[in-house]
């Protein structure tokens, strides 16, 4: 049915975001940029890229962060683009996309004036895509109850919040734990909303959310092994769907060791070889070596899982190009592009500070 | 062609791949001049060569870096706000490309470069610290006077305040100290109070933010800026507020003062005290006239120094535009064994070898060396570029035909063609006298400014027309021959001979013995069966010239097999299709003719309906009913020519196939076999999948093109149906001829009779201004409406017609345009 309708409203933005697919950077380019010896000829290898000549009018040295900055700058304009030609429900489903970066900057700010940093410099981090009118008066905020009551209120993220009012101090655990429960809230409300729109939308969209939630969840779980943070306030940390929701969710808050996890994340059968290869092997499959000292070391276990899940979202994201007439797209194409980012970023870090050996370890999409 | 020495359209140039062996000295010098010349088309030698591995990338990046100057500078000229003029590139000096002294040059232009840019920066810099200072200065200005508006105001309500604090339920001691202090005659009061400069956009924001953050407790005050602050480097405008807000107690004042600058508002410190405030004020206009003094100095010397940038600034572009290019296309050259020669190969001209060869000699003597470069014809089985060699006149025929498809290597070119079968098939759609002649005064009027125009740029739409302008001087003489033979001029007739015709009785007309000699007899026009009449005749003539164009659009397809020696297809297709063709449409042809010089009203059979006999040519052949009889013997005819019709679509569809099928069979025969390639086809569409179909598609290309005779088989069974189909549809499809000619002849019969024709006989001073209202306004309608908009129609249809219509019939188009090296239109793809 989907089929009838969709391409009155969204037929144009699909073509356009799938077009912009068409520009994300294969493994030839890829193999391309490895090659590169300086910056500058990272800069004329992107050249013949979709990237065109984004970075002519720098004047050289280059930093790694303009190339950064810029290539941000190009998927904003992307995504300001499809917003302002989008209507509804599209546009409320872009919008929702822009509260996972609105979190961020939220965090990030409080963070960031807890530790009195320079609030233009904080400002200046913030992702682009996140920001918000009333976004700078969170730098006076000393309390949660004020953060609410004098900005959030009049935000989206409003109703995400009202969970976290409990929490009274700002400090490193309590803005972790409302960064948290917003994105709880905030995933579970996307996942809701997709939802209701039915249809492919519905069947792509909660794969990825699901996945995004499971991630979540496995990463709470794992990073508050010996912290002050107790397993009934971990449980309501825990998005109330993905794929462990809600034997796993349950196993996972009482968990007291990795390989706890391991047992729960061994009921899904995708998410098995997380840990398998993780625990066991010494390498990861694509050949960049990333040493695991101790089957029972945690944290090599984390950074080695993180490296997976990128590797598990960009084939998810992939896949949601498989299905047209849904909104999925949209949402993949922004993370494979961030992804593509980071892999640039990557590399041109490598290229900077001439670490051959660690080139290769950024994730190609296609 | 090519015998006679002459370039000609009738096919494409023959072209040579050529081999140079070029020092490396004169490199630089060689390709400046083959650019110059642009003649030659280089080949990519290096292709699998990464683009900074390449010989001269350390050339390009010094290129590129100066380009990025001249960029830097250009906009900054573009920015200025009094224009900065340019000296235009053939005004200016030109700068030396060729020669011993090139790198010399570059060198210098080099240096000269990184200097303007330095000394340029280094003033924006200073101007830009300046303006942001002169800013600053006069928002503290405004904020000063406005806040003195302010706290004027408040102290007319001095009183008034106070009775409002005495009325807050303050501890009465401290009422009592505050009423001292008051008595004593101090006129200070003790609101603290925030005061500064905030974007307008964010006013509201902030005071949103404000209220909340506060809970209320503060008092603002706002007044717009009137005049907007220009940032200097952007250009960028940008409107203020003056605001002031009045809060209690120290934690508020720094809550307020951290909103304000987290939200980019600039706070001023202000003193209450009006004294201080007039003094503080004072000092700031005074720092602010000295501070404009300076900043015009530097603006005056920036602009000196644009202005002297600007003296030099096209030949600059032009230089590193050309530098850029010629170390591109050195790039891809080869180098021999001892690094002493670059190798490049190329396509050029056959005919343009000794231009070419003079112009090597050339540089070689520029570049003061002795060794010249080496052209060398190589032979190759790899197909060559199409190049026809226009003139402005051609041009744009060529361009018609060259926006459907470049034509294969040495193929017939239907441009040649166009020149009069275009500006024709329009004019059969557009005839009118008066309209082409519009449009010929039009073109001619183009023609005639061409050198001024060509200079000046002229837009995308007026560019279009003007780069057409041959066509629609042919398409305006046509159509004032079609409009002759249509007896048509803005919708009346002309009288110049005798009509045949006289009316004696107004209804009927009576033949008196003449025959118009040419064109349509006036007396049609308004007749009652005017229309029937026409249409009739427009219509069976649309078939007639259709058919005479297929049919010759056929032909050409001999031509073609003759030069590429397959005489086979001459009897395998062309005789099949002609003959196909020729025993339906052409026998319509004739039926047609016949019909018109027959004296029907002498004859003893009614005139037979042409449509009806076609068709039942096919449902009931051999029958022809004796009312509807042509000639005599037509029934025999017809059932000789649908036999033919039938032979020839299994001659068609069989006779290739089976030829290549034999030939296929002598080949294993001599035992060659076919290998199998069917490994890696998984593995290619999951590449492809991947998005590296680009890197297959490559693969592909370097195979032998390979002969399956299922490919042969599939690839003839599509071209016979289209083939026969397209007889049927192509020939319906000329009858657009006669629809938009009707459609034209009588939408200018409407806006006549609609605008003009009641206001011709004008009585008094007013009819004669509404008839020259109505002129006014049907001379407008009848040019945007009739000319432009009908001319573009028709134009539409005239190139569909020839784009399927003909085209489809024997233009291959399987070939790539030949884009050499060239200097000629620089600033269009810079």
């Amino acid at each position: 049915m989907e089929a009838l309708f969709f391409n009155v409203d969204s037929g144009y933005l699909e073509g356009v975001v799938r077009g912009y697919k068409g520009g994300i950077l294969t493994q030839s380019h890829y193999a391309n940029l490895t090659q590169c010896e300086t910056i500058e000829d990272f800069r004329m290898q992107l050249g013949s890229t979709d990237y065109g000549n984004f970075l002519a009018n720098e004047s050289l040295p280059i930093s790694t962060s303009t190339i950064a900055d810029k290539a941000t700058q190009i998927l904003v304009e992307q995504f300001h683009y499809m917003r302002s030609n989008a209507v509804e429900p599209l546009s409320k489903f872009l919008d929702y996309m822009t509260y996972a970066y609105m979190i961020d900057n939220v965090v990030l700010l409080i963070t960031g004036t807890l530790h009195e940093r320079d609030t233009h410099e904080l400002l200046e981090r913030c992702h682009p895509l996140g920001i918000f009118d009333t976004m700078p008066a969170l730098c006076v905020a000393t309390n949660v109850e004020e953060l609410y009551q004098s900005v959030l209120v009049e935000t989206p993220l409003a109703p995400y919040f009202r969970e976290c009012l409990s929490a009274s101090d700002l400090d490193d655990l309590n803005i972790e734990i409302i960064r948290n429960t917003l994105y709880k809230a905030y995933l579970e409300d996307f996942h809701r909303f997709c939802m209701s729109l039915g249809g492919p939308t519905a069947d792509n969209m909660s794969r990825l959310l699901e996945f995004e939630a499971d991630r979540r969840t496995i990463n709470i779980t794992i990073n508050s092994f010996n912290t002050e943070l107790t397993k009934e306030q971990r449980a309501k940390l825990f998005p109330a769907i993905g794929r462990l929701y809600p034997e796993g969710n349950n196993a996972l808050a009482k968990a007291d060791d990795i390989d706890q996890v391991r047992q729960v994340c061994d009921n899904v059968p995708e998410y098995r070889p997380f840990f398998d290869s993780a625990g066991s092997a010494r390498s990861r499959p694509n050949g960049s070596s990333l040493v695991v000292e101790d089957d029972g070391d945690a944290l090599a276990v984390a950074s080695a899982l993180e490296d997976r899940f990128f590797a598990m979202e960009v084939h998810l994201n992939k896949l949601a190009f498989l299905q047209q007439f849904q909104y999925g797209v949209f949402y993949s194409y922004i993370k494979l592009k961030e992804h593509e980012i980071r892999s640039l970023t990557w590399i041109a870090e490598c290229i900077a500070q001439d670490a051959r050996e660690r080139i290769q370890d950024f994730i190609p999409i296609f | 062609m090519g015998h006679d020495g002459y370039p000609s359209l009738f096919r494409s140039e023959q072209m040579s791949l050529v081999q140079f062996f070029i020092p490396t000295e004169v490199a630089h010098d060689t390709v400046s001049e083959l650019g110059e010349l642009g003649d030659v088309q280089f080949k990519d030698l290096n292709p699998d060569v990464n683009p900074f591995q390449r010989s001269f990338v350390a050339e390009i990046r010094r290129v590129d870096e100066m380009s990025r100057r001249v960029r830097f500078f250009a906009t900054q000229i573009e920015k200025e706000k009094d224009k900065i003029p340019v000296r235009p590139l053939y005004d200016s000096v030109p700068l030396v490309t060729v020669g011993p002294r090139v790198a010399q040059t570059i060198d210098e232009l080099e240096v000269k470069l990184a200097d303007h840019e330095h000394r340029l920066i280094q003033m924006n810099e200073s101007y830009q610290t300046m303006s942001e200072r002169t800013r600053e200065l006069v928002e503290a200005r405004h904020v000063l006077r406005e806040t003195a508006v302010f706290f004027d105001r408040a102290q007319g309500h001095e009183s008034e305040i106070r009775a409002s604090l005495d009325d807050s339920s303050q501890p009465l001691l401290a009422h009592d100290d505050r009423e001292a202090q008051f008595s004593s005659g101090a006129i200070s009061f003790d609101l603290e109070f925030v005061a500064g400069t905030i974007d307008r956009t964010r006013l509201s924001t902030f005071e949103r933010i404000l209220w909340r953050v506060l809970r209320g407790n503060l008092y603002m005050n706002h007044t717009d800026i009137a005049e907007p602050f220009v940032d200097p480097v952007t250009q960028g405008e940008t409107r203020k507020n003056v605001f002031i807000i009045f809060a209690h107690g120290e934690v508020l004042l720094a809550k307020i003062r951290k909103v304000a600058e987290s939200m980019g508002a600039t706070l001023y410190p202000i003193d209450p005290n009006a004294e201080r405030r007039h003094e503080a004020l004072k000092d700031v206009q005074g720092r602010l006239e000295d501070l404009q003094t300076v900043l015009y100095n530097t603006g005056a010397t920036r602009r000196e120094e644009l202005v002297r940038i600007g003296e030099s600034l096209s030949s600059w572009q032009d230089l590193v535009r050309k530098e850029k290019i010629i170390y591109e296309t050195l790039n891809y050259f080869n180098y021999d064994a001892r690094r002493k020669t670059l190798i490049a190969e190329g396509w050029c001209p056959t005919r343009d070898i000794i231009p070419i060869q003079l112009a090597l000699r050339h540089a070689t003597e520029e570049s003061g060396t002795s060794v010249p470069p080496i052209l060398q014809e190589i032979r190759t089985n790899k197909k060559p570029p199409t190049f026809h060699r226009t003139n402005k006149f051609t041009e744009g025929y060529q361009t018609i035909i060259d926006s459907y498809g470049i034509a294969t290597y040495q193929e017939v070119n239907p441009g040649l063609f166009t020149v009069i079968t275009f500006p024709f098939l329009f004019a059969v759609m557009f005839g009118d006298i008066g309209h082409g002649f519009i449009i010929f005064v039009a073109a001619i009027l183009m023609i005639l400014a061409e050198r001024k125009m060509a200079k000046s740029d002229l837009g995308e739409i007026i560019g279009t027309f003007f780069y057409g302008r041959y066509i629609i001087l042919l398409m305006g003489v046509f159509s004032m021959f079609t409009g002759l033979m249509y007896n048509d001029i803005f919708s009346k007739s002309l009288h110049i001979w005798r009509s045949g015709w006289d009316f004696s009785d107004p209804q009927h007309g009576t033949p008196n013995g003449h025959v118009y000699p040419f064109g349509l007899d006036p007396a049609w026009h308004g007749a009652d069966n005017a229309l029937v009449f026409t249409n009739s005749y427009k219509m069976k003539m649309s078939i007639i010239i259709g058919v005479i164009h297929m049919t010759f659009a056929i032909c050409l397809q001999v031509p073609n097999h003759l030069h590429f020696k397959r005489p086979f297809n001459i009897y395998a297709e062309f005789i099949p299709q002609i003959l196909f063709l020729q025993s339906i449409f052409g026998y319509l042809v004739v039926c047609i003719i016949l019909k018109w010089t027959t004296d029907w009203s002498k004859a003893p059979t009614q005139p037979p309906g042409l449509l009806n006999m076609l068709i039942y040519m096919f449902l009931s052949p051999g029958y022809v009913k004796a009312e509807e009889r042509l000639f005599a013997g037509q029934s025999i005819l017809q059932i000789l020519l649908l036999l033919v019709a039938l032979v020839c679509v299994p001659w068609m569809l069989c006779v290739k196939p089976y030829m290549a099928w034999k030939e296929m069979k002598a080949h294993e025969g001599d035992g060659y076999g076919r290998l199998g390639l069917g490994d890696d086809v998984n593995g290619e569409l999951i590449a492809e999948e991947e998005g590296e179909g680009q890197l297959v598609a490559e693969q592909m290309e370097d195979q032998e093109e390979h002969h399956d005779f299922g490919e042969v088989v599939i690839h003839q069974v599509i071209h016979t149906i289209e083939f026969c189909l397209g007889c049927i549809s192509n020939t319906a499809s000329y009858l657009r001829l006669w629809a938009l000619s009707l459609a034209h002849a009588q939408l200018s019969e409407v806006l006549w009779s609609m605008t003009l024709e009641s206001f011709l006989s004008p009585s008094g001073v007013f009819g004669f201004i509404a008839l020259i209202i109505m002129g006014i306004v049907w001379f407008t309608l009848t040019v945007f409406i009739l000319c432009v908009m009908e001319g573009l129609s028709a134009f539409l249809h005239a190139l569909r017609l020839h784009w399927v219509e003909a085209n489809g019939k024997h233009y291959e188009a399987g070939g790539y345009a030949f884009q050499p090296l060239t200097f000629a239109n620089l600033d269009e793809n810079a």
